[in-house]
């Protein structure tokens, strides 16, 4: 009898984690231990003979001062981007679920900046910072705002984080939406008749109930900030004189561009375990706070 | 009261507008840039275009390859986004309900997982599929689904995850005192209550899949297999890009998914209300 | 009713694992047609490395197979921002490119193993810029022909010297300074519109001055051994004498902050007038066209004020792209190559595609066609006349000097760093250049 449920728990196991286990691995998993194992081999170009290095591409990486200091501007991004997102995030999706009249449009309104590609979205936000705010600043007498952002490598840096809470707030606000209306609406009204006001109920009954929106939308946002390449590489291309390199287009342009594919790649392992102990600490410690029903 | 109240709602109003606007501007700039030349494109992008010209369209079809490209991208996101779905909400659900120690290590991995940065699976990738086993040329549509259902799967599972922690377990023992299997329980109990966030997903995927450029760039090398973003490239030049064209191709991707997330959006909706009667 | 939601359920999943196998039953069959050669056809890959023509490149390689039909092409278009290039791709996935276009520096350097000998090709006797190795031998098949100088906007250029305008005329650094007075003089507040990119002052502008050597690779070679002090190097400096006056604040329309993603406002403001000239290449002429009937040209770039020196009376042009037939590529393959390459050279279509479709301006002195881009008129025009220099680009590691040398030099525009920090870095990066 034991046994018999032992088997059927296996069944069920393979039932349930089977399909994605099995696709998981053959995408993520296994091309990631090769990718680990390339490290090991000395190869300028991914299209090299594999020669045997040892952790060669390791110290040249641990040397790589820009490496470095890019992570560090990418952590400055990091701090500067995932409070904001989340707070417009939630914000938006506050608003279009108050009840307004026409908060159906103003979803979709909201949602579109997701829908337009780095691309694109580089040259529409280049025009504003490198033309349009300096136009506007020279009518208005407003000295700072006179010459173009991208050129100064504080404005750029602020430009970057500007188009990334305007471009990913949206994004935030689909899960935060799912999140509120999920909340059961007899919660709301009990607080409301126990006489809870708007300000209260929100931090007293639904801000905890968010708390798996919120697992979700501050990984999101951490690791979008960590891994930012298609917004840098169309904005600001890591310029002025590479203030604004994030470490994902160092990386891309160490492995890609210029010839040091191992070492890239050896960067891009050590970019991974550093994010994932930031992130597996922000998700551990906030997945306690869910409640379980 | 009544007086606080309106000034509220109007407040409320004022806040929605000025956001409006600062949201929905670049797509604004989108439909009036559409019909215009690269010059107009350049000199005045927000001004009027100077006539509605719509035979740009007829060109961007043509060079889009539309048909063709529009079917595969439509095939690869429905199919793709389907698994998904479907797999990743199985899997979650399994992952709550036995919380054993190699369910939790799985889940750790699954989150740290999609941490890595693409770039790095890029080569593996290509050696793996393309030089060893030699099946990217074979069945390129099938191997980038299953791609799409190995990358997405982690972050679906993720979100599903939590919601499903907030699903009353009496619900569900109710249903197996009746005799339902766990198969069972999970379709006809718990995943018409995660409506919600499943549609949600399915959209986030749906949105995901069909902009996406780096994988099937790296996957799909045949004319005939190509999606829209990956097709666009035609439009792109060394130095300058032809805005003239790409711009019109870019409104013509986006608003399927506009559609798509509008409908998904009243499902959200719907299925609520159908919760709140029952 | 429960049961019957659950069937719908997995019928649903069953459909979708259905349509799974049988896309890949039928994308099977297809690609069978594509990489066996059963049908009795060669099939080669060809990589094209100038995306805006890919539909151009397309359309010729199907004339061609309309013509010979024993061969079939697939073309595979590099896309601007690509993290890893087109050949790159392929080969990682097992695939052989039969014919590649690569960079001249590529085709020399991180490619060097890859092409065969092109030495007794027919076609050499049609072209002076087929691409030689150390050793003498021709390794790449010259696809396209490309120029970089200061550009100018005629019509302004003319209202202010009053009258016509040769920019020949302009052969040192003091008689351009005079010309950039009178344009301002003429009403034009910025004459120029200097747009900065990483690759444009990297690559294009600082590379220059290696034509002071015969031949570039001479003193490429003697800075990689370590053997030139820049610091010291007349020519070197003269250049960026002259960049500053291009970025001062008296005359460059973002003198005030001369970093900053301008290529587009630069182009807008030289094509409309607003602004006279910039420096950049032929394909600059995509982006200045704006408005319609201006007309615009080339003028050297002057290094300093003898107007004898040869540099400030040429314009640095040639081969930006060139063929290079893969070495593992089957015989017949290798051979179907090379009868395309042919097609381009001697066959009317492939002259017409390479000159009048795509634009570009052949190496091959057969091709009876001109281009008729202003720009490219231009460039034209200076080879005929044997006013041009060699393109430098093509000595040093250009992919790598954009990310490398290209923001040290816009570090030293923005007044970040002085000119002999510059001069180490560079001097560092040639020894390490691979």
């Amino acid at each position: 009898m034991k046994r018999g449920s032992k088997l059927a728990d296996w069944g069920n196991s393979l039932l349930f984690l089977g399909p994605t286990t099995l696709f998981f691995a053959m995408t993520v998993i296994i091309p990631f231990l090769y990718g680990i194992y390339l490290t090991l081999f000395k190869m300028d170009n991914p299209t090299d003979p594999m020669v045997f290095s040892g952790i060669y591409n390791y110290l040249n990486a641990m040397d790589d001062k820009d490496f470095w200091e890019s992570l560090w501007l990418t952590l400055k991004f990091v701090f500067a981007t995932v409070f904001f997102v989340n707070m417009v995030g939630f914000g938006l999706a506050y608003l279009v679920t108050s009840g307004m009249k026409i908060q159906n449009s103003l979803r979709t309104a909201y949602f579109t900046p997701n829908l337009i590609g780095g691309l694109l979205l580089g040259y529409i936000w280049q025009f504003i910072f490198v033309q349009s705010l300096p136009a506007i600043g020279g009518k208005m007498g407003i000295r700072w705002l006179e010459l173009g952002w991208l050129g100064d490598p504080d404005m750029a840096f602020w430009a970057l984080v500007i188009v990334t809470i305007w471009q990913t707030s949206g994004y935030m606000m689909i899960i935060f939406i799912a999140g509120l209306i999920s909340i059961p609406k007899d919660l709301i009204e009990a607080s409301t008749i126990d006489g809870a006001g708007p300000l209260r109920r929100l931090f007293n009954v639904t801000l905890p109930l968010m708390v798996p929106s919120f697992v979700v939308t501050v990984f999101l946002s951490l690791k979008n900030a960590f891994m930012v390449y298609d917004l840098n590489f169309a904005l600001t291309k890591g310029g002025p004189f590479d203030s604004t390199k994030m470490v994902s287009m160092h990386v891309v342009n160490k492995a890609f561009v210029e010839s040091n594919y191992g070492t890239g790649q050896a960067e891009a392992i050590i970019l991974f375990v550093i994010v994932a102990v930031v992130t597996g600490f922000q998700v551990y410690s906030s997945k306690k706070m869910e409640v379980e029903a | 009261m009544a007086k606080r109240k309106i000034m509220t709602s109007i407040f409320t109003y004022v806040i929605a507008i000025i956001a409006l606007i600062c949201f929905i501007f670049p797509f604004y700039l989108l439909i009036i840039n559409s019909f215009k030349s690269n010059g107009e494109i350049l000199v005045s992008p927000f001004s009027l275009p100077t006539s509605w010209d719509f035979s740009q369209f007829a060109d961007v079809i043509e060079k889009m390859n539309f048909a063709v490209t529009f079917k595969n991208t439509f095939l690869i996101t429905t199919i793709s986004t389907i698994l998904i779905v479907f797999f990743s909400a199985m899997s979650a659900y399994h992952l709550v309900r036995k919380p054993s120690k190699y369910n939790k290590i799985f889940f750790t991995i699954l989150v740290a997982s999609m941490v890595i940065p693409f770039q790095s699976l890029m080569i593996p990738l290509m050696h793996i599929y393309g030089a060893k086993l030699q099946v990217i040329d074979v069945i390129p549509i099938p191997l980038l689904i299953a791609f799409y259902i190995g990358f997405g799967s982690a972050l679906s599972i993720f979100m599903f995850h939590g919601f499903i922690k907030s699903i009353p377990l009496e619900i569900e023992e109710a249903a197996r005192i009746d005799g339902c299997s766990t198969l069972q329980t999970f379709f006809l109990i718990v995943l018409p209550m995660l409506k919600p966030i499943t549609v949600t997903i399915a959209i986030l995927n749906v949105l995901w899949i069909w902009n996406d450029y780096l994988l099937p760039s790296l996957v799909l090398n045949n004319e005939n297999v190509y999606t829209m973003p990956v097709q666009m490239k035609v439009f792109n030049g060394t130095y300058m890009n032809n805005w003239e064209l790409l711009i019109p191709a870019i409104l013509m991707t986006i608003v399927p998914i506009l559609i798509m997330y509008m409908i998904g959006q009243k499902q959200i909706i719907k299925g609520v209300m159908q919760g709140s009667i029952k | 009713m429960g049961i019957k939601g659950f069937m719908k359920k997995s019928a649903a999943i069953g459909v979708a694992a259905a349509l799974t196998l049988s896309l890949a039953a039928c994308s099977g069959k297809s690609s069978n047609e594509s990489t066996g050669s059963k049908d009795g056809k060669v099939n080669i890959i060809v990589t094209n490395a100038k995306g805006e023509i890919d539909a151009q490149f397309k359309q010729a390689a199907k004339d061609f197979m309309k013509a010979n039909p024993e061969v079939k092409i697939e073309v595979n278009s590099t896309a601007v921002g690509d993290t890893l290039n087109v050949f790159d791709k392929l080969t990682s996935s097992g695939k052989t490119v039969t014919l590649a276009m690569f960079e001249p520096y590529a085709a020399l350097h991180k490619y060097k193993d890859v092409g065969i000998d092109l030495s007794d090709k027919k076609w050499n006797e049609e072209t002076d810029v087929a691409l030689k190795n150390a050793d003498g031998k021709v390794v790449g098949f010259p696809f396209a022909v490309e120029g970089m100088g200061l550009v100018y906007n005629q019509q302004v250029v003319e209202k202010a010297v009053g009258g016509n305008f040769d920019p020949f005329s302009i052969n040192t650094r003091d008689k351009f300074k005079d010309l950039l007075d009178k344009i301002k003089a003429s009403g034009v507040e910025y004459p120029v519109a200097y747009q900065t990119e990483a690759w444009s002052v990297g690559n294009h502008y600082s590379s220059l001055f290696l034509n002071q050597s015969e031949n570039p690779t001479t003193l490429a070679d003697q800075l990689a051994a370590g053997k030139e002090d820049l610091a010291k190097n007349d020519v070197w400096n003269g250049y960026y004498d002259t960049m500053e006056l291009l970025a001062s604040k008296e005359y460059n329309k973002f003198g005030d902050r001369p970093i900053g993603q301008y290529y587009d406002a630069a182009h807008v403001a030289v094509g409309k007038g607003e602004s006279a000239i910039l420096f950049n290449g032929n394909w600059a002429f995509d982006s200045l066209k704006a408005l319609e009937g201006s007309k615009f040209g080339f003028m050297p770039v002057p290094v300093d004020n003898n107007a004898d020196n040869e540099l400030n009376n040429k314009i640095a042009a040639g081969p930006t792209q060139v063929f290079v037939i893969n070495k593992k590529a089957s015989k017949e393959q290798q051979e179907a190559a090379e009868k395309f390459l042919e097609w381009l050279v001697y066959d009317e279509a492939g002259q017409d595609f390479v000159v009048n479709k795509a634009q570009i301006i052949s190496a091959f002195k057969n091709n009876p066609n001109k281009v008729t881009n202003p720009l490219g008129v231009a460039i034209g025009n200076a080879i005929e006349k044997g006013k041009t220099m060699p393109f430098t680009t093509n000595y040093i590691n250009a992919s790598e000097w954009s990310t490398t040398v290209g923001p040290e030099v816009q570090k030293f525009i923005a007044k970040e760093s002085k000119r002999a920090d510059l001069a180490k870095f560079v001097e560092e990066n040639f020894k390490k250049q691979k």
